[in-house]
């Protein structure tokens, strides 16, 4: 290296070393809200004299060092009392603040939670965040209010439709998603087949959603991060509430175990047994049911431990033919652990299942398939100067898969006991992510995350000629599953193949003025697992495939850049961001794959490409007694897999002759609206409108006929669209006034989803009509006009 | 099979509304399509070979008959030459129905070629045959899964012990099911299948069981799949089912390409009828 850059470099270190040698000393502590004593998360302790400020993390902690000085300080967070006091800071100090609310103190003057606020400075972008208050107020179908149905309406957020399970960030898949619930993956987030998600809205605090510049200590999936935060529970008083919907009824409790010490939370929700049957008048059943369970102790200052559990069940039965059972079931212990006042630790251990069984008696077999991991992570937050903040950790996470295991029924099943080959896998991860203030103006985040996937033996595995299980039969025209040549065993401690990805992430902000800023993201992420998918939407009997020898991971890279504006103060704040993303190795089906109990995966997947871009705009009026927001997507979701060139010199098409196509869920224009808007004390309303282009699918060019069936052919892939979808669903809340002078505190939820009772799509089917002989479109729409009336309480 | 079976179930739960609705879909050229699949009664000595000619047509208009110049059978096995080739004779002219009857055993062994020569260009398909087994049990049930007025039909038959085995159900209606003995290798297999209540008590109902290839049963699970309409949002991605008739020299024209299949399976057949 040139000696002049080198000397250079050492005297830019010792310049910040020796600017932060000065005598500094660190304010530290937690944050908490008065009347529960639950810690808050994005809490601002802001010193206006030095300009500097920091903000509480997800336990509710911050810790900045500055100066030797006296100060003023101010301790903020919106919809609570701003607490204003002197510092004389000439030690390291440490200060818990409590904060009350305000909320019911101000008649005229509504605001949002801090959590949603927009933050100039940060140079972290593409993120959402929503209170459960605003989840809670959001109109949806059946008045059941649902995390996953509130993040659709940000912009960059899709689904593949109504009823359709899991949602679609910036073009990605629905496997591409992190969620997280406190901090365990949760494999499937849906009950009902998508109709509602797998969290309780009372007990979740906040929840943020990264669809770009994902930091560094996340990883594991492409697309996005949805954090969702639960509460601890109230550790000076007990408090109940819940709810009684059309679909389910919740109830929440929470209280001290030792006051102001240790607190319980324990959450349960039960849909009504026989939810959609009056429809078959049968013997039947359909239901889902959750519990959320928490537990938390402070030791002392230093120490905090928390136990945490989720356990979902969705149950469907026919009479006793058919019985379809599936869901989540999470353990997670934790401690805080404060090594300094600037050293804030957090180990985890994470059990988290995921289990699917059916039992179809009329074919004479049972089937039992999951995911098991155990997970283990520490990560630490140390908080140098004010300037800087170094986060890093590692984390280990053991994978179980077990494709199915299929039984007999019943004595006359001809079905054999048989065991489809487990597999197992290992991520390991280590992460470093700096949060950099570089001048008043710039702020950087960079980091690194390593990441490395073993996939571990297993009992059986398929040897292919060429390595090959894929063929291309070039008579025909069509990819055919290759038989294996042989078959090995293997054991648990042999590895099948081992990758290693290094996953850099770096973001900036650049604040033009007091009042708007600029950043840019550029982001790499590797995914190992795969959700084997060959509909147009999740179902809850598609299976999770990790890498190994014939199925790749993916790997992307995502480049964002935005513009942000709070607009006159912070009464309204804008945000536009354009993005490009670009996927490798996404897998796609060879044509007739059938993916259940399919125990050779490798021989019906094939590894393609994807790609997305799009612009977000995202306009939110954030005071008032009128708020909400209006966002807007312009985007293009596409891929692609290409003929491969092997050696045997076979001219492979590809998939969809090799072109780019659609993605399934693929929506040129997005525009959703909500509004919310508080008449007096009694009554306020709420309404979202949703514009959206139709979802791409596919019309027959031609119809052959076989054996009497009619069969459509199609053309390329996904060039059709179905209609344009749009609807507007309503809501108001009553809540009475004899509520202000007692403890017990109901409140009415009337709802009306898509009002106009407009028929949109979900999917148009080619097919003859068995009565008529002719040939027909049919078009199938789920939800029409839905009312609904909720009952919530709390004392 | 249970792919299916399972779909149908889970979009039952979800569809709440369905309507017909006019779209206008775009056209392809016409194409040849050619149903050739030979079935093999195993109770006769000869079988009368009927394989259909059709040109398939866009979705909303009707098929036409093509003009075929010569559709032949060659079983590649046989030393003779002129035993070996048979013509298929379209009969009656102009219905696209090509006929002749064979004795079994032109058929069941050795390699059999489909020939056949349409606007000045030459198609060809090759398959061996493939056995099946008795229907075992056809009995009438009292179970329903969706409605009340369903009738229930429980099937059995004995697998081929000690292969892979495909077979194909043909359980009349236009209702099909594609079946592999994955999970019950030389086995008695049972199950149940449910006809709709438009079915009339007192009518016959003749159930087919057909031996397949790996090849015919993935066409067929295809075409089963493309041909069923309704599967709701579990939908699998709409495509052209490609058969095993290709063009002879396709050098000339790499767009061109038949619809349809040519297999020659053994059937065993039962009816019965419902009460």
């Amino acid at each position: 290296m040139n000696k002049r850059i080198l000397y250079a470099q050492l005297l830019f270190f010792f310049v910040v070393i020796s600017a932060t040698a000065q005598e500094k000393f660190t304010l530290s502590g937690s944050i908490t809200e008065e009347s529960s004593n639950e810690t808050l998360i994005g809490v601002t302790i802001a010193f206006p004299e030095l300009r500097a400020g920091v903000t509480t993390n997800e336990y509710g902690f911050y810790s900045i060092t500055l100066p030797q000085g006296s100060y003023e300080l101010v301790v903020s967070y919106l919809g609570f009392k701003t607490i204003t006091q002197k510092l004389d800071l000439s030690k390291n100090t440490k200060i818990d603040f409590s904060l009350l609310e305000t909320a019911e103190e101000l008649d005229e003057v509504v605001l949002t939670k801090d959590v949603e606020k927009l933050d100039l400075r940060k140079p972290q972008m593409s993120v959402n965040a929503l209170s459960s208050e605003t989840i809670k107020k959001i109109p949806v179908i059946l008045g059941e209010a649902d995390i996953i149905k509130s993040i659709l309406l940000l912009p960059g957020v899709t689904s593949a439709g109504e009823g359709a399970s899991g949602f679609n960030v910036r073009g990605g898949a629905a496997d591409q998603n992190l969620i997280l619930l406190d901090e365990a993956i949760i494999f499937n987030s849906s009950h009902l087949f998508g109709f509602f998600s797998v969290f309780n809205p009372d007990a979740i605090k906040d929840i943020k959603l990264y669809k770009g510049g994902i930091p560094a200590r996340y990883g594991g999936r492409l697309s996005s991060v949805l954090d969702i935060f639960q509460k601890e529970g109230n550790s000076r008083e007990l408090k109940v509430n819940g709810g009684i919907g059309a679909v389910a009824s919740r109830l929440l409790v929470e209280g001290p175990i030792k006051k102001n010490k240790a607190a319980f939370l324990i959450g349960g929700r039960a849909s009504y047994a026989h939810l959609f049957l009056p429809l078959f008048d049968l013997d039947n059943t359909a239901y889902f049911y959750d519990l959320n369970a928490k537990i938390n102790y402070k030791i002392n200052e230093n120490n905090n431990l928390f136990l945490s559990g989720y356990f979902g069940r969705d149950v469907f039965g026919i009479g006793d033919t058919f019985r379809n059972t599936y869901g989540n079931a999470v353990g997670n212990f934790r401690w805080n652990h404060l090594f300094s006042d600037k050293l804030f630790s957090n180990l985890s251990l994470i059990y988290s299942d995921y289990y699917y069984g059916l039992n179809l008696n009329f074919v004479g077999f049972d089937w039992n398939s999951g995911i098991r991991n155990f997970n283990i992570k520490y990560d630490l937050k140390h908080y140098l100067n004010d300037k800087l903040q170094v986060n890093y950790g590692i984390n280990n996470i053991s994978y179980v898969f077990n494709p199915g295991k299929i039984e007999p029924s019943n004595d006359t099943s001809g079905i054999v006991e048989d065991q489809l080959i487990q597999k197992y896998a290992n991520e390991f991860a280590a992460y470093i992510d700096v949060e950099h203030q570089v001048t008043e103006d710039l702020s950087l985040g960079y980091g690194l995350r390593f990441s490395n996937f073993i996939r571990r033996g297993q009992e059986e595995l398929n040897v292919y000629a060429n390595n090959n299980p894929v063929n291309f039969n070039q008579e025909l025209g069509i990819y055919q599953e290759a038989r294996p040549i042989n078959t090995i065993g293997g054991s648990r401690s042999d590895q099948l193949a081992n990758f290693s990805n290094f996953e850099p992430r770096v973001s900036l902000a650049y604040t033009l003025n007091e009042q708007s800023s600029f950043k840019a993201s550029y982001n790499r992420l590797a995914q190992y697992l795969h959700l084997l998918s060959n509909t147009n939407s999740p179902t809850p009997l598609d299976v999770w495939t990790p890498s190994g020898s014939f199925v790749k991971p993916q790997l992307l890279d995502q480049y964002a850049v935005g513009y942000f504006k709070n607009i006159k103060g912070d009464l309204y704040s804008l945000e536009t961001e354009t993005f490009y993303k670009n996927i490798q190795n996404r897998i796609d089906y060879i044509d007739g794959a059938n993916l259940i109990a399919n125990d050779a995966i490798e021989q019906v997947i094939l590894n393609g490409e994807a790609r997305a871009y799009g612009l977000e705009i995202l306009l939110r009026k954030n005071e008032g007694r009128f708020q909400g927001w209006l966002a807007y997507t312009l985007s293009k979701s596409e891929q692609r897999t290409p003929g491969r060139t092997l050696s045997d010199g076979i001219i492979e098409t590809g998939i969809n002759q090799g072109e780019w196509y659609n993605t399934p869920f693929d929506k040129t224009h997005d525009i959703s609206l909500y509004a919310n808007y508080d008449l007096n004390k009694k009554w306020s309303f709420n309404t979202n409108f949703v514009f959206q282009t139709g979802q791409p699918t596919n019309y027959p060019i031609g119809q052959f006929s076989f054996q009497g069936l009619t069969v459509p052919y199609y053309g390329l892939r996904n060039q059709g669209r179905l209609p344009t979808y749009h609807r507007l669903d309503i809501s108001a809340t009553l809540t009475p006034k004899k509520n202000t002078s007692r403890n017990y505190k109901g409140e009415w939820v009337f709802s009306i989803y898509n009002l106009y009772n407009r028929r949109n799509a979900a999917s148009i089917n080619f097919g003859r009509n068995d009565e008529t002989g002719a040939n027909e479109a049919v078009r199938t729409s789920i939800f029409g006009l839905v009312p609904s009336a909720t009952y919530n309480f709390k004392f | 099979m249970r792919k299916l079976l399972l779909i149908s179930i889970l979009s039952s739960f979800l569809i709440s509304c369905e309507d017909v609705i006019e779209v206008e879909t775009p056209t392809d050229r016409p194409r040849l399509n050619i149903d050739a699949l030979i079935k093999v009664q195993d109770n006769s000595e000869n079988t009368t070979i009927n394989i259909t000619a059709k040109l398939t047509s866009s979705f909303f208009e009707s098929s036409s008959i093509p003009e075929i110049d010569s559709m032949t059978l060659t079983n590649s096995d046989i030393a003779t030459s002129e035993d070996r080739t048979i013509s298929l004779i379209e009969q009656p002219a102009g219905s696209g129905r090509y006929t002749s009857t064979v004795t079994n055993s032109f058929l069941t062994s050795g390699v059999l070629i489909l020939d056949i020569d349409y606007d000045n260009q030459q198609y060809t398909a090759e398959t061996r045959f493939v056995p099946s087994v008795p229907i075992s049990k056809l009995a009438q049930g009292t179970d329903t899964v969706f409605s009340d007025d369903e009738k229930e039909v429980i099937i059995a038959f004995n697998d081929i012990p000690d292969q892979e085995n495909f077979y194909i159900l043909d359980l009349d209606f236009n209702e099909y099911l594609a079946t592999e003995d994955e999970f019950y290798p030389g086995q008695k297999f049972e199950f149940s299948y449910f006809y709709d209540d438009n079915v009339s008590l007192g009518r016959e109902i003749t159930v087919n069981l057909l031996g397949a290839d790996k090849n015919f049963y993935d066409y067929m699970t295809q075409v089963i799949v493309q041909a069923g309409g309704d599967q709701g949002p579990f939908q699998t991605p709409a495509g052209t089912v490609k058969g095993n008739i290709i063009v002879k020299n396709s050098t000339e024209d790499t767009t061109d390409f038949v619809l349809g299949y040519f297999a020659i399976v053994q059937q065993y057949t039962r009816t019965i009828i419902l009460e």
